[in-house]
């Protein structure tokens, strides 16, 4: 199966790979698996005071797809909201990368991981920026 | 002259064969009055290779009865034969390999328990799992992998993999045998996780190795 250009780019040149302190302020973080393809996708965000997405992280261990789903998301997600954030749509992601339809569950994956970065975050700063607001 | 349906006893209902109209047994390879060979009907995987539907299985057993089968059902000996005893030998010999292929692998074997139970399996649907525990295990051994620049080092890590999946075997036959169906669901995710691992050392291994 050929990859797209999109992805064998993200693949070759991941955008955002690493760790932020999981305990550091403003940060959230989301641990999700694909069972079926045993791959495992970290995803974390920095949110500033004002609730907007200044940085994202990631560290994927699975297939060609999977890496570049996640990569593709600490781009996007850079500079949004949380609620805009939460808004992305994994068919969003399939289609930028142009993915397979066997390759599909990789973008799942990663809506799927910055979901759970984003309530892992609100959980953590116990809904501190609404009150904010 | 009160009739129980055998409801609990899988194979056991009774079709007319195909050749010659007499009764034979769901389960019957061949039909006990013209001998003619019988299509796999709808058997699970023990009941197809004649075993107790339970996670523990002798290997040999297991063998033994694959053999077995496949020595009556091989499809070299229906050559002669008409195109339908042929046809069906070929349908028997995939379904008993498929049930071989199944029941051998622990891990396939686990799922495909779960799933005649009725329960989800993990490994089998294309969701996605939020496990932390188990979840920050795997990505911790995959960065060390990762990390990990040498023959020895990957070797070191390899054999961890494979003891720890020895356990889970281990794990995953007293949770069967203690009818703990959520724990042994659990287990047969972490063995996905484990056997990607131990895979991902091997190729590591192999490249490390020929880059000597």
């Amino acid at each position: 199966m050929a990859y797209s250009d999109k992805v064998v780019d993200h693949y070759e040149n991941p955008r955002n790979v690493g760790s932020f302190g999981k305990d550091e302020a403003g940060v959230g973080t989301g641990l999700v698996g694909a069972p079926a393809c045993g791959d495992v996708m970290k995803l974390q965000i920095k949110v500033s005071p004002e609730g907007i997405i200044e940085d994202a992280k990631f560290k994927t261990f699975g297939c060609g797809s999977a890496i570049a789903s996640s990569s593709l998301v600490t781009e996007w997600v850079k500079g949004k909201t949380l609620e805009e954030a939460a808004a992305i749509k994994n068919t969003e992601i399939a289609q930028h990368l142009a993915l397979p339809p066997v390759k599909i569950h990789c973008s799942v994956l990663a809506e799927d991981a910055i979901k759970a970065a984003i309530s892992d975050y609100k959980a953590k700063s116990g809904g501190k920026t609404e009150a904010a607001e | 002259m009160n009739q129980t349906p055998e409801v609990q006893n899988p194979g056991a209902e009774v079709t007319p064969c195909w050749s010659c109209k007499g009764p034979v047994a769901g389960r019957a390879l061949f039909c006990s009055t013209c001998g003619a060979i019988q299509g796999p009907g709808n058997l699970d995987h023990f009941t197809r290779l004649g075993l107790p539907r339970r996670f523990a299985v002798e290997q040999a057993e297991l063998d033994r009865q694959y053999f077995g089968f496949q020595r009556r059902l091989h499809p070299d000996r229906f050559a002669t034969r008409s195109p339908r005893e042929k046809a069906l030998s070929q349908v028997q010999a995939t379904a008993l390999n498929e049930a071989y292929n199944t029941l051998k692998d622990p891990l396939k074997r686990a799922a495909y328990l779960l799933r005649l139970s009725g329960r989800k399996v993990d490994v089998e649907s294309a969701g996605t799992i939020d496990d932390p525990q188990l979840l920050m295990e795997s990505m911790e051994m995959r960065e060390a992998l990762a990390e990990a620049d040498s023959v020895e080092e990957v070797s070191r890590h390899l054999s961890e993999a494979e003891a720890n999946i020895a356990d889970s075997h281990k794990d995953l036959a007293a949770a069967f045998a203690a009818d703990d169906l959520d724990e042994a669901g659990r287990l047969v995710t972490r063995l996905k996780y484990l056997g990607k691992l131990a895979d991902e050392a091997r190729q590591r291994r192999a490249k490390l190795a020929a880059m000597k």
